[in-house]
């Protein structure tokens, strides 16, 4: 009974701990809880893991965990406590590795409160005065369901350099880019009045919706990790509302518009078009 | 809508994203815990910081600059530096300090709060949140070990991992001192993986447990009930306080949490980013691997009750002449259902 406290359930608890970074990591899950930066930490910790879980497997002499009473952990004196304590180290890692849905649901997103203004965000990085170019704005193109980004047809000289368009001219913005156009002079002139396509997810909008043909596009907008991530939307404008569940991922097409409304300037996409999609494989903003 | 949903998946998501962020940087504390524990000797331990308590405790609050470990690792190394015989003192001031000032602090503070004062508040956080530790640390130096650690680190036993080399159960576990000294290289390499392996494990089961519970937070109570506190200093900071000990959010990325409750003063965003580093639900856990219960309650008590003053004191200097006056960013969508 000792060897199976001192040996294989440490042994099985660092492999198991080790596979579940190395699956998330290789089959891409990784994507949705972690930004870049981040990731690389976890495919090390997962190799370094599975190394310990085999230096813990051949060379069983030398080290044990739980197996006297020295031992760290408070539930170590008893069996069953021994037991529990693996029980927390093995279960609930497993559990929501297997049946978590790598997304937050609308609960969660209501919870969290949406910003559907820039000022509570990371500020763009330039002047106010200054136009912006390419590594200022930082436009997400990691956006997999957006098109391949092609030449417009006769774009202004100054987007040319960073702006991705659809092969018919149109911009692929995100939800960001749109709130930040809001409060930024010389970028709202980038995209006012411009037609652009913006991904998101649908949510209904009652807070600035007196003609009822408003909604919100939502996109999660994380710094480290999902945990930390905020809700961003933007509002969009359309004939008449899509017939779509709420959280159902949506392509807009229409017309950036920034009006002023209650004494501030807000973002309101005039849709031309709405239609559902496959969410992006980086489901994530950061 | 109500003030507490709760949704596995959501809960789920959160978990192990926390998880997924938590578990490499735990991992490193365990293998510098590990290594520690078999290349530093007690006395070469004790040589490295100055013999004057005070200049020892206020060195050991500024260690973080040059040794920067978030939270959650800081625990696990301090655990193995006290059994190295670091002062208590020493060992506290570095533990709540190290989350703050750090230099991977000191920048995500600057970036997330650019447009309001970023230097103002950078500035503060970590001249406060040093002052905070080692003031923590002082006090702790006056009081009985017995008092703060809990009985098997005060009487230096080992944790997490023990030795039965030997057949016979029974017998008592070789001393892991004279068996670390007397090893060669690549058996000492071996020890210390054994030895980061023990220390990863038993942390790792109050990380799981901690994290679990600021993730039901995190997922399910509404932060828009806060919302209406927002406009009395003394109540948004404790707000604030309160939310930055529930969401439990890693040190290095709170910043960015705080700056965007706009509706806030300047103050209580203050008092997030210095009460959430060094006291939330998930150190809640792992402080109880280092301290007795009695002392993490008294900690817990006085880090509040400190920083709700500071900052409240902060808050009447009017340093917030960057609050913003316009709508509330965050808007509720839905009506109640």
């Amino acid at each position: 009974m000792n060897k199976l406290f001192s040996r294989w359930l440490p042994c099985a608890t660092l492999a198991a701990w080790s596979a579940i970074l190395l699956h998330f990591y290789f089959s891409g899950r990784v994507t949705a809880f972690l930004i870049p930066t981040f990731r690389p930490y976890v495919l090390s910790a997962g190799c370094v893991l599975a190394a310990m879980a085999l230096i813990f497997l051949l060379f069983p002499a030398d080290a044990n965990c739980c197996s006297t009473a020295e031992c760290g952990h408070g539930l170590s004196r008893l069996t069953l406590g021994k037991i529990l304590t693996f029980l927390v180290l093995l279960l609930p890692v497993t559990a929501a590795a297997m049946f978590s849905q790598d997304s937050f649901g609308k609960n969660a997103i209501l919870n969290r409160g949406i910003i559907t203004d820039a000022s509570g965000l990371r500020p763009p990085s330039t002047n106010k005065d200054t136009p912006r170019t390419a590594p200022d704005l930082a436009l997400p193109t990691s956006d997999p369901a957006a098109p391949a980004p092609v030449a417009a047809t006769q774009p202004p000289a100054a987007l040319q350099d960073y702006l991705t368009r659809t092969p018919d001219g149109k911009i692929v913005t995100e939800v960001l880019d749109l709130l930040y156009a809001a409060q930024d002079n010389a970028l709202r002139g980038d995209f006012e009045n411009k037609a652009v396509v913006l991904y998101g997810q649908l949510m209904p909008d009652t807070a600035n919706n007196a003609s009822g043909k408003r909604f919100k596009a939502v996109r999660m907008f994380m710094t480290c990790c999902a945990a930390d991530a905020r809700p961003v939307a933007t509002l969009v404008e359309a004939d008449t509302l899509p017939k779509l569940p709420e959280m159902t991922w949506i392509k807009v097409t229409g017309i950036a518009t920034f009006p002023i409304e209650n004494g501030r300037r807000i973002s309101v996409l005039k849709a031309e078009r709405v239609e559902k999609t496959d969410p992006p494989d980086e489901t994530m903003l950061f | 809508m109500s003030w507490f949903t709760f949704s596995f998946d959501d809960f789920a998501f959160s978990f192990l994203s926390v998880l997924l962020e938590g578990v490499p940087f735990l991992l490193l504390g365990a293998l510098i815990s590990g290594l520690v524990d078999v290349f530093v000797s007690a006395e070469r331990m004790q040589r490295m910081l100055p013999k004057n308590n005070a200049a020892a405790i206020g060195v050991s609050g500024l260690l973080g600059l040059i040794f920067p470990m978030c939270e959650c690792g800081s625990v696990i190394v301090i655990r193995r530096f006290l059994k190295k015989g670091l002062p208590l003192s020493s060992a506290v001031s570095y533990m709540l300090a190290a989350p703050i000032v750090s230099p991977l602090v000191a920048l995500s503070t600057f970036a997330a709060f650019k447009g309001q004062s970023p230097w103002i508040m950078t500035s503060l956080r970590l001249s406060l949140g040093y002052l905070i530790a080692i003031g923590v640390g002082f006090i702790v130096h006056r009081l009985p070990v017995a008092a703060v650690l809990r009985p098997d680190l005060a009487g230096r036993k080992r944790a997490g991992l023990s030795f039965s080399s030997t057949p016979d159960e029974q017998a008592p576990p070789p001393d892991f001192a004279t068996l670390a000294a007397a090893a060669s290289f690549p058996k000492k390499l071996l020890l210390a993986v054994q030895s980061a392996t023990a220390d990863f494990l038993d942390v790792a089961f109050y990380l799981i447990i901690g994290t679990a519970a600021a993730s039901v937070f995190n997922t399910a109570v509404n932060q828009e009930v806060i919302l209406p506190l927002a406009t009395n200093p003394l109540p948004a900071i404790l707000a604030m306080m309160g939310l930055a000990a529930l969401l439990a959010v890693c040190s290095t990325t709170d910043a960015f949490i705080a700056a965007s409750f706009s509706t806030f003063s300047y103050a209580s965003k203050l008092a997030f980013l210095l009460f959430g580093p060094v006291f939330d639900l998930k150190l809640l856990w792992l402080y109880g691997i280092l301290f007795r219960r009695r002392f993490v309650a008294c900690l817990a008590v006085g880090l509040f009750i400190v920083i709700a003053l500071v900052c409240w004191r902060i808050d009447s200097l009017k340093l917030d002449e960057t609050r913003p006056l316009a709508a509330p960013a965050i808007s509720r969508t839905l009506s109640p259902p």
